[in-house]
């Protein structure tokens, strides 16, 4: 059996990955906006946002619009990458074992 | 709490299930409701150009009586009102997204902006050197065929098949009634090109339901 990745094979952060792989390429989401979508309280996604910011899955940019500050998440190209490798790790764990045998 | 959730899925299938659902949640709340863009634009080309070609009629008498300011009146309050729908729409989606779409996005509304001020010049220009039946064809048919290049555009932009091929079909039933002519041109615009977009919009919304 492959081994999972530790961080994203938790359903909080598998939760945020995935939400964030919806995004296109290159676009950002504001952290309440993310927030909304995922029906977290704002301390739980931080915390989860700092553990996938350490594995250098997600990027985490503070600016500013006008005045007010914003906080900017995105999937890295690492996290985008780390995300598929898992969803095919778990495909392959549900499909039989021999039919990829078959041509 | 977060202890709870920290845990993995339960199984293999419980972890593809969670990504699919996720997934969807989140491209939902990412994009519009298709029905918002088009469903309005449609219901007003309907009824507006509708009720041009039943008050201009090809022939000499309207094929109904009614005010001569009400065709005009209707198209344009229904336009303006699908123009909100949409912006409202757009700004609830994209609002809170930053990056490379948003910035399609805003060159593409510009596209729109300025394409439609070229228009108003220009058709506002000729007006009074033509007759009024001609007058209406050339201000319709350049707003539709502008309409039908920039979803082509749009199409292209976001290599978005549907959306190119609905321009292709909106300049199609352009081309089709600006040949056949005044009156004809606001029949053929009514049902083939509403029409076109309220079944581009319902179109939308289905697979989007499905895909949940």
């Amino acid at each position: 059996m492959t081994e999972l990745d530790p961080v994203i094979h938790a359903q909080a952060r598998l939760r945020v990955v995935a939400s964030l792989s919806a995004l296109p390429d290159c676009d950002q989401v504001t952290f309440p906006r993310l927030q909304e979508v995922l029906g977290m309280t704002a301390g739980n996604l931080s915390v989860h946002l700092r553990r996938l910011e350490e594995a250098g899955y997600v990027a985490v940019t503070k600016t500013h619009r006008g005045r007010t500050p914003v906080t900017l998440i995105a999937l890295t190209r690492r996290g985008r990458l780390a995300f598929e490798e898992y969803t095919e790790a778990i495909r392959a764990l549900l499909a039989p074992a021999d039919s990829k045998e078959t041509p | 709490m977060i202890a709870d959730e920290d845990l993995p899925p339960e199984n293999a299938a419980a972890a593809l299930r969670l990504i699919d659902e996720q997934r969807a949640t989140a491209a939902r709340q990412f994009e519009p409701d298709p029905r918002t863009y088009y469903w309005p634009w449609g219901l007003a080309w309907l009824l507006g150009f509708g009720l041009h070609f039943l008050y201009y009629s090809p022939g000499d008498t309207p094929l109904v009586e009614m005010p001569s300011w009400l065709p005009l009146t209707v198209l344009f309050v229904l336009l303006t009102v699908a123009g909100i729908v949409t912006a409202v729409a757009g700004a609830r989606a994209y609002g809170q997204v930053t990056g490379e779409s948003a910035r399609r996005g805003t060159w593409y509304g510009w596209a729109w902006g300025l394409g439609f001020l070229t228009l108003f010049v220009l058709a506002g220009r000729l007006s009074d050197s033509l007759p009024p039946d001609l007058v209406g064809l050339l201000w319709s048919a350049l707003a539709v065929g502008l309409t039908g290049i920039l979803h082509m555009a749009g199409g292209a932009i976001w290599l978005d098949h549907r959306l190119f091929l609905l321009g292709v079909w909106i300049t199609m039933v352009n081309l089709i009634g600006t040949i056949a002519g005044p009156g004809w041109h606001a029949l053929v615009v009514a049902v083939a090109g509403g029409g076109g977009m309220l079944l581009a919009g319902t179109l939308g919304w289905l697979r989007r339901r499905s895909r949940r």
